[in-house]
């Protein structure tokens, strides 16, 4: 029987490691602790883990400049935790490499459900990418550049596509507003926001049946949008 | 407030209001000459030192009274327009003039700094008073939920084997949902506290209203299970400008509002239009509605009515209100035709609008 996946945890409440301890461990994962940024760095230099979830308050550093550093070398998924009503450091870590944010307190079917999302992402940027997605009726071929609605045609402009595929990259995980405005218009464009939202709304009224009430593509506010996985609930 | 910089322009505007107002009575008194006795005019310069001494700072005072002891030498004791002096008693005029000038800034700033201090003890007392309400009113809230998850887990921790499978999951049950509870305090409570210190910061964005909404709805897509919930925004809605994490809380606290105050199953709509008035949200549902008379004094805080075993400590529709008024906007409640209540968000239509964007060029320009 394979071990499961490795998973670094950068974490300094003890409460928060205890449950962490608990439940990853029940679900096969391997689990090295830290309780620090050096700790972390440490544990980064002995061992190579598949996942790593790293609280953002830690006491001696910053979890930003940890995701900075640690993308210089490595792609390995990243997941933030972070309180509420810090967006702006979320989104930091995003933009600074992580792949996903969690928010504290948050419930073991969320964790779950990132940490695979994201493992996924990981083995599957070794594969080739998929040429069709199929999402709860949307189905999006890549290849032939046809995405259809329960088998009706949807009639996309390119950016509306760009926008769609660059979700559908991420399928699962959030994406910030400046990644999305970078994949798709340049980093010149990287702050129009505006543009972003305005053409969003234009693709969800096209993809969604009811736009305000989305099932895929959804809006996490001061953060970013995501492709929801329907695999993931 | 007396703030620093308010002090620094007084200080600054004062030297030339001294000169100004000493100027204004040295006409004043020009033109009554003919009427006036010497000492009436000593009185026209005190007039002007008076009121200078207590609007501006020391330095102005002084100025105030040197230049209208120099004004009345020159102007009006012999010989006129020279500094010299032919009779001593007005020396003693000229030093008279100076020391009430003096003593009047002196007292003014006295007052000044009475006054700042009664309106800092005012505001402590006040602070003071919304803790104490606050904390009593919040020490219940935030202990029958812990009460509650303190009771389940240890019920589990000394029972734990002697309990049914049900009985176990209904322990668990009650420590999810009463800890839920307390997050939701939580976060109301420091709302509250950020709206009430002015804190809370508006950062605006151009956004789709239809988008907020919708995020408000993913977030409560587990409480809202079950109900028919429609939705009427149409296309052609403006963009708003708004802080979206903000409206996005407004909306989550309406909605999970009228879950809380209506059967469970009940529907919900939620409609949009554009008025002359500005962009216009309803929440409307069919409870049994806001009873007539009440419909201020719900946004009150710890405002709770009358509904038993409804949890919540009161604050999610003035924190609602408070963050729709931040925004030049208000929220209002009225009963439904039919039945239910209707809540109504009304935010300002902004100046212009952004044109909306182009169709740009792609990164890599690659057509379809």
């Amino acid at each position: 029987m394979t071990a499961g996946p490795l998973v670094l945890l950068v974490e300094d409440e003890v409460p928060l490691r205890r449950f962490l301890r608990t439940t990853l461990g029940a679900h096969g994962f391997r689990l090295v602790e830290a309780s620090s940024v050096a700790e972390a760095e440490l544990a980064l230099g002995a061992q190579s883990p598949e996942l790593i979830l790293l609280d953002l308050g830690l006491p001696d550093g910053d979890g930003v400049d940890l995701t900075r550093r640690i993308r210089e070398w490595s792609a390995v998924p990243i997941l933030v935790l972070s309180a509420r009503g810090r967006e702006d450091h979320k989104v930091e870590a995003l933009d600074a490499g992580a792949d996903d944010y969690l928010t504290k307190p948050f419930g073991v079917e969320e964790l779950l459900a990132r940490l695979r999302v994201a493992l996924r992402h990981a083995s599957a940027s070794r594969a080739p990418d998929a040429a069709v997605l199929e999402l709860d009726g949307l189905r999006i071929d890549v290849a032939r550049r046809r995405v259809t609605l329960r088998g009706a045609e949807v009639h996309l402009t390119p950016i509306e596509y760009r926008l769609l595929t660059t979700l559908a990259k991420h399928l699962g995980r959030v994406v910030t507003q400046q990644q999305l405005l970078t994949e798709v218009w340049g980093h010149a464009h990287a702050h129009h926001t505006h543009y972003l939202r305005v053409y969003m709304a234009a693709l969800r009224r096209k993809i969604e049946d009811d736009p305000a009430r989305p099932k895929l593509l959804r809006t996490e506010q001061g953060v970013g949008y995501r492709l929801r996985d329907p695999r993931e609930g | 407030m007396d703030t620093q910089s308010e002090a620094r322009e007084r200080r600054r505007a004062g030297y030339p209001q001294a000169v100004a107002l000493v100027a204004a009575a040295t006409a004043l008194a020009a033109l009554g000459r003919p009427f006036l006795a010497l000492p009436d005019v000593v009185m026209v310069y005190l007039l002007a030192i008076m009121v200078v001494a207590v609007r501006y700072e020391r330095g102005a005072s002084v100025l105030a009274s040197a230049l209208s002891v120099a004004a009345y030498d020159l102007f009006f004791i012999p010989p006129y327009f020279t500094f010299a002096v032919h009779d001593a008693h007005n020396v003693l005029s000229f030093v008279m003039m100076f020391v009430v000038g003096q003593l009047l800034s002196a007292l003014a700033l006295r007052l000044r700094r009475g006054e700042r201090e009664a309106r800092a003890a005012a505001l402590h007392a006040r602070t003071e008073q919304m803790r104490s309400t606050l904390l009593s009113a919040v020490s219940h809230d935030l202990r029958t939920p812990l009460a509650a998850i303190t009771g389940a887990a240890t019920t589990l921790r000394e029972d734990g084997p002697g309990l049914s499978a049900s009985q176990r999951e209904d322990m668990v049950d009650t420590i999810c949902e009463e800890a839920e509870r307390l997050e939701r305090l939580v976060s109301n409570l420091l709302d509250m506290t950020r709206l009430e210190s002015g804190a809370m910061t508006v950062k605006r964005e151009w956004v789709p209203l239809e988008e907020v909404v919708g995020s408000a709805l993913t977030r409560l897509e587990r409480r809202l299970h079950g109900r028919a919930v429609t939705t009427a925004l149409p296309e052609a809605l403006p963009l708003v400008s708004i802080d979206p994490v903000l409206l996005e809380q407004v909306f989550v606290n309406l909605i999970e509002n009228a879950t809380k105050y209506t059967p469970p199953g009940s529907p919900l709509e939620l409609r949009a239009r554009c008025t002359t008035d500005g962009v216009e949200l309803l929440v409307a549902d069919r409870g049994p509605g806001v009873p007539p008379g009440l419909e201020e004094r719900v946004f009150e805080r710890f405002y709770r009515g009358i509904h038993v075993g409804v949890g919540g400590a009161g604050l999610g529709l003035p924190i609602s209100r408070g963050i729709v008024e931040a925004h030049g906007g208000t929220l209002t409640v009225r009963a439904r035709e039919g039945g239910g209540a209707e809540f109504r968000v009304l935010l300002p239509l902004p100046g212009p609008m952004p044109a909306p964007p182009p169709e740009p060029s792609l990164a890599d320009a690659e057509a379809p």
